[in-house]
């Protein structure tokens, strides 16, 4: 039986005929079941467990990177197959899973190709998409064998599924992609320079591999992990392998 | 925009696949270390290593290693092969082919299979090559060929 947990957004009127054209799709591959909608304080893991009890199998997610993120994030641990219908603007993880934007979807879906996908741990809970420490004075030691720092402020960001997307500069129109590949965390450090009197300048970023790190600062510091803010002075991340039971399309990038 | 001439530019948003073969080359992931970044410890990777900024403990990597300008690297290296246009102070031991540019300073020993020195490279240490070991016996041939005698080498 499928589950369909559909964004908030999908409220609005501009979504109705995709999500009308994704509905339809769905009905005739006979994979139509249930749908219930996100508010913003749901607590996703306790809404799936629910419906798991109910006899639910698979968990199809509505939405952008930030639902993917949101939901899965939370129920992670959940024992179902998990699958993904990317609706709307700024979805860069349908890209990496292979899933294409919109009705095409559904195909993907039907065809039930099924993977199992890494995710990060951070202190005590997991993150899917990408974990963004704000630029702060920190030191980063990866495998407890190797320390980076910087010489002022340093920007991290960790992928997972999402693509990290860099300018070199503002004048630089297009940007940098970086696609993660599995089985491994992917860090970019961006230290930043004083520019001037005022105005600071990010350097190139470093790029570095890894499956455990620790960030400490010697002041608390801002982490941004799937939507959820909060002030840490020490952070532990690692890569839990095959946490996530996923509906994946062919042309997946890793 | 109904008549207007096809550009390469627009030919390209066309055909995925040719869009495809012209991804941007900085899609492939490997370690980088920026410039104005510091690595201290023992710093090891599965894959390639590019350092612009400047790492002190050891370095080591299966693959390649690329020391660009202005990157200082304080360490003992050990790499699949390398190439050096930065400064290297310690030991080198790279299995495959070792490349210095012209702006490279080696402050070091170095052993590698294959070693290109560019001119205006500065290299201090002492160089080996695996296939010609400092024991080895010296095989000097007398006459035309016809008598050859082993000689234990003076040094």
């Amino acid at each position: 039986m499928y589950v369909y947990l559909y964004d908030n957004f999908l409220r609005q009127k501009k979504f109705e005929s995709i999500v009308k054209a994704l509905e339809v799709r769905l009905t005739d591959y006979g994979i139509a079941g249930k749908i219930l909608r996100l508010a913003n304080y749901t607590d996703a893991k306790q809404v799936i467990d629910e419906e798991l009890k109910r006899g639910a199998k698979t968990i199809v997610i509505v939405g952008n990177d930030h639902t993917f993120g949101h939901v899965l994030s939370r129920a992670a641990t959940c024992d179902c197959t998990f699958g993904f219908l990317p609706v709307g603007p700024e979805n860069t993880i349908a890209g990496v899973l292979g899933i294409p934007v919109g009705v095409d979807a559904c195909d993907i879906l039907s065809r039930r190709l099924k993977e199992r996908l890494d995710i990060g741990w951070m202190n005590n809970r997991y993150f899917v998409s990408q974990l963004h420490v704000l630029p702060a004075k920190v030191k980063v030691i990866y495998d407890e064998r190797f320390a980076v720092s910087a010489n002022d402020k340093m920007e991290v960001v960790v992928c997972n599924l999402q693509p990290f997307f860099w300018k070199k500069n503002q004048k630089d129109r297009e940007d940098n992609v970086v696609h993660p590949q599995d089985g491994k965390l992917e860090a970019f450090l961006r230290p930043l320079t004083k520019k001037g009197w005022w105005g600071y300048k990010y350097e190139e970023p470093s790029i570095f591999p890894f499956e455990e790190m620790e960030i400490v600062g010697a002041e608390p510091f801002t982490v941004e992990a799937d939507g959820k803010v909060s002030k840490e002075l020490k952070v532990k991340i690692k890569l839990a392998h095959g946490k996530i039971d996923m509906v994946i399309g062919r042309n997946r990038k890793f | 925009m109904i008549f207007q001439k096809p550009t390469a530019k627009i030919a390209l948003e066309n055909n995925e696949e040719l869009a495809d073969n012209y991804a941007p080359v900085n899609d492939e992931v490997e370690t980088v270390v920026g410039p104005s970044v510091n690595v201290e410890g023992d710093f090891a990777s599965e894959g390639n290593i590019i350092v612009k900024g400047s790492v002190a403990g050891s370095v080591h990597t299966s693959k390649f290693l690329s020391v660009e300008v202005g990157a200082k690297i304080l360490a003992n290296v050990r790499a699949g092969s390398a190439k050096v246009a930065g400064e290297v102070k310690g030991n080198m031991k790279i299995k495959e082919v070792l490349e210095l540019d012209s702006t490279a300073r080696v402050m070091g020993d170095i052993e590698a299979k294959t070693l290109i020195i560019e001119a205006g490279a500065l290299l201090f240490g002492k160089v080996s090559m695996p296939g010609l070991e400092a024991g080895e016996k010296v095989t000097r041939s007398r006459g035309f060929g016809k008598k050859t005698e082993e000689v234990e080498p003076s040094v």
